[in-house]
């Protein structure tokens, strides 16, 4: 039979489709299972090192059993600032809830300091073992969305971490974010002052002034990276402020600060 | 025997499908800020390569001419997906630093042209070797431009510092350039510069 006759041609690509879409499909079982694990696994690393669990992690600590003997998924109404059971807090996604109108909010402009245009409802916190909350915050970056765990101590306002886990800064400049000299600027930060307004800042690199009466509430920026400085600034204004998590985090203050 | 070298060691330097086919060029600028990404792409391309070379070698005498093109095509996505898989459940990490570049070997010229040009006429235990030793000659490349952008792009090799940088509290100012993708389109000329002066042959 001539290999160009229009059976021979039909009958190879019939053939030819139906092994090679076994083989991906193979492939494809393989993965969804693991890559399903893995990004729970980058999730948890992320809120560990954010928790001020990095040096375990370091030393080799089991991520899985650092996460479930410490961490506590507690869903929290970002209105009203309670705890909330009105979806599944095992399945709930919030990066998806903010595709989906039931579950997502319009951010008036004048407040959407982050740049984001919507946010979730309900917010996926971490609650650690010692009474610390790690709370997931994103928002524009210079070149892309950038996303983030920060943990705040039960007084409502100490910064115990600051943890980045997808961006897209310049590298060697402001994806600088992920060096650990630059996230140990972080802990011990104040967010608010003592009269409870918004005092946490990003300033431009050189601008801190350890002295200053602000100093506890002031991070040094990174060099060469003033965007994205003032942009973690935005972020950092945008979900500590009445829209964000105040309300939740004066309810934690008054229950156990 | 003599045949069988040739196919294997020919595309690392006399024809090597970067520095003198000028293929494969946009992977390169992309993954090789890193000698870890730039060794995992260099295995990923080598196991297509080796494999759709040998798999459309073996069925060459059964593929219609006016499909081959898309024939081909196929095999080298079924392979390239069933990679690109196997890194996001084995090596996730990985994965998330090549992104899309796993998935565009697909579009990779060096594979189709492999394909096309020797693995259509050629038995398969050549095509095998062909299509290794041009993945291999990519790889070269690859790591190449991965060293000197990872050294001097962030101080390390491998991710182990060798060049204390000053982000991290050492001496070394690192050079920026390095660490975006036109720096790999200056350090692949000098390569194939330094190619064509040591193989005066190889100009055109």
């Amino acid at each position: 039979m001539s290999n160009d006759s229009i059976f021979k041609t039909f009958l190879v690509a019939f053939l030819l489709c139906v092994v090679c879409s076994i083989l991906v499909c193979l492939a494809a079982i393989v993965r969804i299972d693991k890559e399903a694990y893995n990004k729970q696994l980058e999730i948890r690393k992320t809120v560990l090192a954010a928790g001020g669990y990095q040096q375990q992690i370091d030393d080799g600590g089991s991520i899985d059993e650092l996460f479930t003997s410490n961490m506590e998924l507690k869903l929290v109404d970002l209105d009203t600032g309670e705890y909330t059971t009105a979806v599944d807090a095992a399945t709930y996604n919030q990066r998806e809830a903010v595709e989906d109108p039931e579950l997502s909010k319009k951010i008036p402009t004048e407040l959407d300091l982050a740049g984001i245009g919507t946010r979730a409802k309900y917010a996926a916190i971490y609650l650690d073992k010692s009474g610390a909350v790690v709370l997931p915050i994103r928002g524009g970056g210079m070149w892309g969305p950038m996303y983030a765990y920060i943990a705040i101590d039960p007084d409502g306002t100490t910064v115990k971490g600051l943890t980045f886990y997808q961006h897209a800064e310049t590298p060697g400049l402001g994806a600088e974010i992920d060096n650990p000299n630059w996230k140990k600027l972080w802990p011990g930060k104040k967010v608010f002052k003592s009269s409870g307004s918004l005092a946490l800042k990003v300033v431009k690199k050189g601008k801190y002034n350890a002295s200053a009466a602000d100093a506890v509430n002031t991070v040094d920026g990174l060099a060469g990276a003033t965007v994205t400085g003032t942009k973690v600034h935005n972020i950092i204004r945008y979900w500590f402020g009445e829209d964000g998590y105040v309300p939740f985090l004066t309810k934690l203050k008054a229950e156990r600060g | 025997m003599a045949k069988a070298k040739d196919a294997l060691l020919d595309p690392l330097f006399n024809n090597n499908p970067i520095a003198l086919q000028i293929l494969g060029i946009c992977s390169a600028l992309a993954v090789t800020n890193k000698l870890s990404t730039a060794l995992t792409m260099t295995i990923a391309v080598t196991l297509v390569t080796a494999f759709s070379n040998a798999a459309i070698s073996a069925i060459r005498n059964h593929i219609p001419n006016s499909i081959r093109i898309i024939v081909q095509m196929t095999i080298i996505a079924t392979l390239v997906i069933i990679i690109d898989q196997m890194l996001k459940a084995y090596a996730y990490e990985m994965s998330k630093a090549l992104s899309v570049y796993v998935g565009l070997i697909i579009t990779n010229c060096i594979v189709m042209g492999r394909a096309e040009a020797y693995a259509m006429k050629n038995p398969v235990g050549l095509s095998f070797l062909d299509g290794l030793g041009n993945g291999l000659g990519y790889g070269i490349v690859l790591l190449a431009v991965g060293f000197v952008r990872e050294l001097f792009g962030s101080g390390k090799l491998f991710g182990v510092t060798i060049l204390n940088t000053v982000n991290d509290g050492g001496w070394y100012v690192s050079n920026g350039l390095m660490l975006l993708a036109p720096s790999a389109f200056f350090l692949i000329g000098f390569i194939i510069w330094g190619l064509r002066t040591w193989k005066p042959e190889l100009q055109e």
